[in-house]
């Protein structure tokens, strides 16, 4: 086969952190900063150059053709998305034209949710408040509840897990008043999640139970089939591993009986977590591989999820030291986080990289956490994010002997969670610290 | 007997049509197992080893091969995937190639298709195991420079000429032709061999923080300096500091650089001590520097300070006879690693690595033969240990047979999607190197499916 050189013409791409520094910090340009990302492709003269394995979304390409080029379908979808909420907001003045309050709450909702699907949290926000401020005014207390539990959820993915179990208690209060079975058992689901978030085990375990209970009296298959995954999650984290073991084993039927590959791809990803904790990295990995297949099965196909999964098979992997296939998993999980612009994943893939260079002592390996800051810092913006980067990047110096600067790092993890009220990252990062010192 | 799975990823492989296969496979003397989805056929292939996957792929084929090729991946036994697809396009088959599908069928399934299908994969059996000669390493230990070429005897040379003194060396080379290793040789075999070998890779480490890895920071010196960093320059103290790929920096920090190298100090960002610094540098580069400096990307003044010896390294394809000594090489010291019991390969796997262009060189090729050692089940390194890319090259081999031989189009749709892969899809300059207009490469690039 013939070697066929680079077109020496051919423009040289434009680093992706160049563009991104180019790039002004407004909101309206914020789609044109995921479609930046989504398009830049790594540069292929550094795919087989040293710096090769320590390539980070920074050091990525951008063509300005191809920005162009792809400009038309961006502005399509901006404009749907736009043309999405305006419907939505119609249909609500519609509702209230017929003086059909739940319809406006319902059509309100609906907008956020579209807001909440294309990322835009603080938008998303704007219209559930303004579908809670509605419902409030209704004498039917549903569309309140469905409201709260709304905001509740997007507390909790935003890592506001005490402002999400308010509003998930208030919710829970109004739906057991109205009767509302499937609106209590999703405030239990919720206030579960934000005490797990809080690592307030018992409270979690509370609050699973009484929703499972709830949806096994309505007879709500699907949230029983959650609730039971969650225990099983909250089982594995609190050690008991059997008790683990069966609450997925029975999620995992109703899951499989009722063809709900979404929900059976992240119980699978859940069980390979508990397998690979338990030493059985085989079934683990097994458990991992059927997760991507159910994954590849469901309707929509949910990136983050075959992120999260490639995540932990990756890193099965590191721990077998089966470190090349370690990294081609990882490198898999950030191509298709880049791809579906999914920042939060991509720092995740990011620590991980950094640590399997920490296992290998390459110093050149700071050069993940230091990408996984940054974008905490411009992308992401969340706390809990840049708290463990830095973690991750104080226990990397930390293995590489250079211990002031990770002290140094953990310090400023400790600070953050602090302010986030996280006491058992705080309890770990300080066992941490101690084991360091001494 | 030859094991054979078939999978239907999207519901629409009706019963008649397995039933039909199952009497194939049976004729042909194949064991045959249908699994009528996606998780089912993972659960089978976590279970049992298998030869063949054969995948129906549905209404989004490529993306679903791209998914079975990372799926098999981790399955027991390197299963060869097999596809059926209604009506592939040009561009599917090519694509299909380079995921190293070994066939790609087309719906309804012929009889003679799936049994030639078959018939390829048992030749594929009849590979001979070559015994691996004794590689002989210039530099014992984890950084052995391997090769007896007439090109590597020139860069032993002048790797003795150059060591005992402390001049600045830059070192040139395609990527992965081993410039850090020829570096540390330098080190080793130089007056500062007892200090520290400390390497930085200019290109790796984000634009704003390169100043501060080389030359240390005091705390708070800027957002996110939270703790004092001791730069590489210091770290490299009484030793040697290697800057690999030295053109990927900003010009004023190559004004820092010549400063560093003329004057043997630095400053710390943020810190206003000057502090002494007495190391060897060793620079090295895959560019063209004078074209960069033509380009007022570099600047020349520190081209003449690094370029004080000259060494350029040759490629693996021009390493005539080094092929099979770097094999071996690697095959022992990953097999080690892996506890592996690998110590042969065999005539058609060698056959493809002779074959393979090596764009990334050594590194590439130590890449594929960590991953083929990792995958391999017996003592020997077959073709079904390669990667899917090299696999894909076995049609190219001369002797080999062909699948058919190619219409006209077929062979311009080849040649089309490879300059395309070479000017990473820029339509203008692809249709450049091909001599035609934008508009009927856009137009060949839709008839082809590419």
């Amino acid at each position: 086969m013939k070697r066929v050189a680079r077109d020496p013409a051919a423009p040289v791409p434009v680093r992706v952190e160049r563009a991104l520094r180019l790039l002004p910090d407004l909101e309206a340009l914020l789609p044109l900063r995921a479609l930046l990302i989504s398009t830049s492709r790594p540069d292929e003269r550094q795919v087989w150059s040293s710096s090769g394995p320590y390539l980070t979304l920074g050091k990525r390409g951008v063509q300005p053709d191809d920005l162009r080029r792809r400009l038309g379908a961006a502005v399509q979808r901006m404009s749907a998305h736009v043309e999405a909420l305006f419907r939505a907001y119609i249909e609500a003045l519609d509702a209230d034209q017929r003086r059909d309050g739940a319809g406006v709450v319902a059509a309100l909702l609906e907008a956020g949710r579209l807001e909440e699907r294309v990322g835009r949290s603080t938008q998303a926000q704007v219209w559930y408040d303004s579908a809670l401020a509605v419902a409030e005014a209704l004498p039917n207390r549903r569309p309140e509840v469905e409201s709260l539990r709304a905001l509740g959820e997007l507390d909790l993915g935003l890592g506001r897990s005490v402002e999400g179990a308010r509003h998930f208690q208030r919710a829970l209060a109004l739906a057991e008043a109205e009767f509302d079975q499937v609106g209590a058992v999703g405030a239990c689901e919720g206030l579960g999640d934000a005490a797990l978030a809080q690592a307030q085990w018992p409270g979690a375990q509370a609050w699973y139970t009484r929703g499972l209970r709830l949806a096994q009296e309505s007879e709500q298959g699907p949230a029983i089939g959650r609730l039971l995954h969650r225990l099983g999650r909250l089982a594995a984290q609190q050690g008991d591993r059997s008790a683990a073991a069966e609450h997925l084993r029975v999620a995992a039927e109703r899951f499989e009986a009722a063809g709900a590959a979404k929900e059976m791809a992240q119980l699978l990803n859940s069980r390979g977590t508990l397998e690979a904790d338990g030493g059985q990295t085989a079934v683990a990995a097994a458990s991992y591989r059927e997760a991507l297949a159910w994954a590849r099965r469901a309707d929509a196909h949910d990136i983050s999820l075959e992120v999260s999964i490639r995540v932990n098979l990756a890193r099965l992997q590191l721990g077998l030291d089966r470190l090349l296939e370690a990294e081609e998993q990882m490198r898999r999980a950030e191509q298709l986080a880049i791809a579906a612009n999914l920042v939060g994943s991509l720092i995740q893939v990011y620590l991980l990289m950094g640590e399997l260079r920490g296992r290998q002592n390459d110093a050149g390996g700071f050069v993940f956490f230091e990408q996984a800051i940054e974008l905490c810092h411009t992308l992401e913006r969340s706390p809990i994010f840049e708290a463990r980067a830095y973690r991750a990047y104080g226990e990397y110096k930390n293995r590489l002997g250079d211990r002031e600067e990770g002290r140094a790092y953990q310090d400023r993890a400790k600070e953050i969670m602090s302010t986030l009220g996280r006491t058992d990252e705080i309890e770990r990062l300080s066992e941490f610290l101690t084991r360091v010192s001494a | 007997m030859l094991r054979v799975i078939a999978v239907a990823t999207d519901r629409t492989v009706v019963g008649s049509a397995i039933q039909t296969l199952r009497q194939w496979a049976s004729d042909a003397g194949v064991n045959f197992v249908y699994a009528p989805d996606l998780p089912q056929a993972v659960r089978e292939l976590a279970a049992n080893r298998w030869d063949v996957v054969l995948a129906f792929p549905g209404d989004r084929p490529e993306e679903a091969l791209a998914w079975w090729r990372d799926a098999l991946r981790g399955a027991q036994g390197n299963p060869a995937l097999i596809a059926a697809v209604g009506r592939p396009s040009m561009g599917l088959v090519l694509r299909a190639e380079r995921l190293g599908v070994l066939d790609l069928l087309t719906l309804p399934l012929q009889r003679e298709d799936f049994l030639r299908a078959i018939e390829r994969l048992r030749s594929a059996a009849t590979e001979m195991p070559l015994p691996l000669p004794e590689p002989h390493a210039e530099v014992a230990g984890p950084y052995a420079l391997v090769g007896q070429s007439p090109a590597m005897l020139e860069v032993y040379k002048v790797i003795a000429r150059v060591a005992g003194s402390n001049a600045t060396v830059l070192i040139q080379g395609e990527s992965g032709t081993g410039k850090e290793l020829v570096a540390r040789a330098i080190h080793v075999h130089g007056p500062v061999a007892s200090g520290p070998f400390v390497a930085v890779n200019c290109a790796a480490i984000p634009e704003n923080l390169l100043e501060s890895e080389l030359f240390g920071h005091e705390r708070g010196a800027f957002t996110g300096a939270i703790a004092r960093r001791i730069g590489r320059f210091e770290q490299a103290a009484r030793g040697t500091l290697f800057l690999d790929e030295i053109a990927d920096m900003s010009l004023s920090l190559q004004a820092k650089i010549l400063r560093a190298v003329q004057e043997r100090e630095i400053e710390r960002v943020g810190g206003a001590e000057v502090i002494p610094v007495n190391v060897r540098v060793v620079a090295a580069t895959n560019r063209d520097l004078r074209e960069a400096i033509s380009q007022a990307r570099f600047r020349e003044d520190l081209y003449y300070r690094l370029a004080v010896v000259t060494l350029r390294l040759p490629r693996l394809v021009d390493r005539n006879g080094d092929l099979l000594l770097l094999v071996s090489h690697f095959v022992k010291e990953f097999a080690g690693r892996y506890n592996k019991g690998v110590a042969s390969i065999s005539d058609r796997a060698l056959e493809l690595l002779r074959n393979h262009p090596w764009i990334g060189n050594v590194r590439e090729l130590r890449n594929v033969i960590e991953r083929a050692v990792l995958v391999a089940e017996t003592d020997v390194l077959r073709v079904e240990d390669l990667s899917e890319d090299l696999r894909a090259e076995e049609t190219s081999l001369p002797d080999r047979p062909q699948r058919a031989l190619l219409t006209l189009a077929e062979l311009e749709a080849r040649h089309i999607s490879r300059v395309l892969a070479n000017t990473n899809g820029q339509i203008g300059s692809a249709a450049e190197i091909l001599g035609i207009h934008r508009n009927t490469l856009t137009r060949k690039i839709k008839e082809y499916g590419l």
